[in-house]
């Protein structure tokens, strides 16, 4: 039992060898990273967001450090639908991890002809609906922040999904999370992915202006973790438990400790991002440290999960 | 004793020295063995490695320069990204030297290391400096801290292009900031004050400030564009080496573009990663025999890059 626990996890119908992903943008499309970790001996890889066509992103800054965080506005730079699929593909072909595509757009249309261009491709085993990036001017958030808009979204998405699983991100930059987790469940997501970073802005007192081009960018890190935590439990609490709908949590993870409390707050799997660029290796030693506490604790994943006492 | 990662890349360093040099300028050596030694012993001018500082102590209150008290109590997560002043092959270890300022809460941190600390670093990335083949005449122009990949270009050149006549230019705002070893009155006038590192290599160099305390009064551009108004050599024959200030960096390209002479500098940006996947450090770049304009990775795809491939922002 001890050398090889076994801490899988069944995430929506899809077998996990263990509950660790890298998160969206924070681990390229697996070569950059794969340099220093084995993308194979994660449970979960999930692509920086894709769009129909290529995006420049943001002018620069687009990012800026803050005490125990960091703010982001790339803009969602990437290199669009037909480079992903003739140069990175191929890549993720290679790979034994269950490769999720993260995908966002200006309009559902877009949405939609990317998932329905990859729907077939044999190594995804779904996709992670970004309708939270708070840093694109057209799209991004605006389809996150409204019930209607979410449920409109996600139900054109689930639709082209075909056999593959939709996990549908969502945004902390809202009054009631659950209301907006409700709208993606009834309109047909499997999973909830939380939360993607929280609107934020740092001054420069010398210029008296933002420090990003963009002005405001995404929070991410350790300063978001209890707030992120709080919104696993509270989102398992109202809306994913009852419907069955697996959470996979995240927001300032840089430990195995980290990890298992979005697990006890509800979370099925957990997402590293920002941890990735300071430790490329942090999700190989936050694998083991589960392992370790499910060994010293006599426990396993599936009893970890929304375990939260009162 | 070296604990090196199973990873390639994320490596761990010891640290050998980390001398004062100037009011806020240190050299940082880092020793690496084992399996490390090798990759940093193959770095080239301009590559870059990311360092963790986060586990780094700040100094003393009274040790803290009172302009940056205020910004060292912030605590920082991120690594941060220098370029090396000199790699040195010893056997099997590699020595690799850092020039660095102190100008904020990980750069203050820095200045306690001491001999025997190990420090993790992932590195060397980036693309360096491209040789100057076909070239007789090689041309490097720092300011301020971009003296450093500068140095270790200087020797590089030195030692493998014997026949490539090399000039070097520093720059900085008056005498007391510029980064090297040796004060310049110690050093014997030429033209203009060569400086002792350079000159340690037997290269010619000039000196520009701001306020004339050292050299020639004004910026190092002014006096790179006087010294080719009277070199009397052909542009096809020269190439540009330099790294600095973006404001200094946009004048240099624009004087290697009148003058039709091939131009590399080495960027700076914000960093996240260093490592190609955060997408941080935007540089904007033309497209050839187009009006658009692409954006490129600072730390993969540069830190150098021709300079007359960059938009400049102002
Ligand atoms: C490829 C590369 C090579 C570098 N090589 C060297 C080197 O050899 N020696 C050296 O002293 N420094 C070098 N730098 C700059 C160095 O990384 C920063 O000075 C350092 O990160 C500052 O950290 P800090 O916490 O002390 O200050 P911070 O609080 O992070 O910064 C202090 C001030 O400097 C600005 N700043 C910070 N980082 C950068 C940056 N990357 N580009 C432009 N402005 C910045 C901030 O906006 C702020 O105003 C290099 C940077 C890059 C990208
Ligand atoms: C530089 C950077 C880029 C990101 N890019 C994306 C993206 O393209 N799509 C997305 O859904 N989330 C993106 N995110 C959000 C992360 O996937 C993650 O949800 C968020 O950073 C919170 O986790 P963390 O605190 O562990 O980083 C990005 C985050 C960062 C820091
Ligand atoms: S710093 Fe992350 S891509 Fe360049």
């Amino acid at each position: 039992m001890k050398d090889n626990v076994d801490i899988s996890v069944d995430f929506a119908g899809v077998k996990l060898a263990n509950p660790v992903f890298t998160a969206s943008g924070t681990s390229g499309y697996a070569d950059e990273l794969a340099d220093f970790v084995d993308i194979n001996l994660l449970g979960g890889f999930i692509t920086k967001s894709i769009t129909l066509k290529p995006r420049k992103g943001n002018a620069p800054p687009r990012i800026v450090e803050t005490d125990a965080g960091m703010l982001n506005a790339i803009g969602l730079a990437n290199i669009g639908l037909d480079k992903f699929i003739k140069e990175k593909l191929p890549i993720l072909e290679r790979m034994t991890t269950a490769v999720f595509v993260n995908v966002a757009g200006e309009t559902i249309d877009e949405y939609v002809a990317v998932v329905e261009r990859l729907a077939t491709e044999r190594v995804i085993a779904g996709f992670e609906l970004n309708i939270s990036c708070p840093n694109v001017a057209k799209g991004g958030i605006s389809f996150g922040t409204e019930p209607g808009q979410v449920s409109e979204i996600t139900s054109a998405v689930k639709k082209a999904v075909g056999e593959k699983i939709l996990i549908v991100k969502l945004t902390p930059t809202v009054t009631d999370i659950s209301v907006i987790a409700n709208a993606a469940v009834e309109a047909g997501a499997d999973a909830l992915s939380m939360v993607n970073t929280f609107t934020a802005m740092v001054i420069d007192i010398e210029t008296r202006k933002p420090v990003l081009a963009n002005r405001t960018g995404g929070l991410s890190g350790p300063a978001i973790k209890p707030i992120a935590a709080y919104l696993v439990n509270k989102v398992y609490n109202e809306v994913a438990k009852k419907n069955r709908i697996p959470i996979l949590g995240g927001g300032g993870i840089r430990t195995a400790s980290d990890a298992i409390e979005f697990i006890i707050a509800g979370a099925s799997a957990v997402a590293v991002g920002t941890a990735n660029f300071i430790e490329p290796d942090c999700t190989t030693k936050i694998i083991e440290g589960i392992k370790k506490y499910c060994v010293r604790k006599e426990t396993n994943i599936k009893e970890l999960i929304g375990s939260l006492g009162k | 004793m070296m604990v090196c990662s199973e990873n390639k890349d994320v490596f761990s360093a010891v640290v050998r020295s980390n001398k004062k040099i100037g009011q806020r300028f240190y050299r940082l050596g880092l020793e690496f063995s084992g399996d490390c030694a090798e990759p940093f012993g193959k770095a080239r001018p301009g590559q870059f490695a990311e360092l963790d500082l986060c586990g780094t102590a700040l100094p003393r209150g009274e040790a803290i320069p009172e302009d940056l008290c205020d910004m060292a109590e912030r605590n920082i997560l991120l690594r941060r990204p220098f370029s090396f002043c000199d790699v040195t092959v010893k056997g099997d270890k590699t020595v690799v030297d850092i020039l660095y300022d102190v100008v904020g809460p990980a750069t203050l941190r820095m200045t306690t290391l001491s001999a025997g600390d190990s420090i993790s670093i992932i590195g060397p990335l980036g693309n360096g400096f491209a040789m100057p083949s076909g070239k007789e005449t090689a041309l490097l122009v720092a300011g301020g801290m971009g003296a450093g990949p500068l140095l270790h270009l200087a020797k590089v050149l030195t030692a493998d292009y014997p026949n490539i006549k090399v000039v070097a230019f520093a720059g900085a705002k008056t005498a007391t900031t510029l980064p090297f070893e040796k004060r310049l009155d110690e050093v014997s006038e030429v033209l203009g004050f060569p400086l002792a590192e350079f000159a340690g290599y037997g290269i010619e160099s000039l000196v520009a400030t701001d306020d004339g305390s050292a050299g020639y009064k004004g910026f190092v551009t002014d006096c790179l564009l006087e010294w080719l108004g009277r070199c009397g050599l052909a542009a096809k024959d020269m190439i540009i080496y330099s790294c600095g200030p973006e404001k200094m960096l946009a004048k240099v390209a624009e004087i290697a573009q009148e003058k039709n002479i091939d131009c590399q500098i080495s960027m700076e940006r914000m960093m996240a990663c260093g490592i190609g996947i955060c997408q941080s450090c935007a540089v904007e770049c033309k497209v050839a025999g187009s009006n658009e304009t692409v954006y490129k990775l600072c730390c993969k795809d540069g830190p150098v890059f021709n300079s007359n491939e960059i938009v400049f922002s102002n």
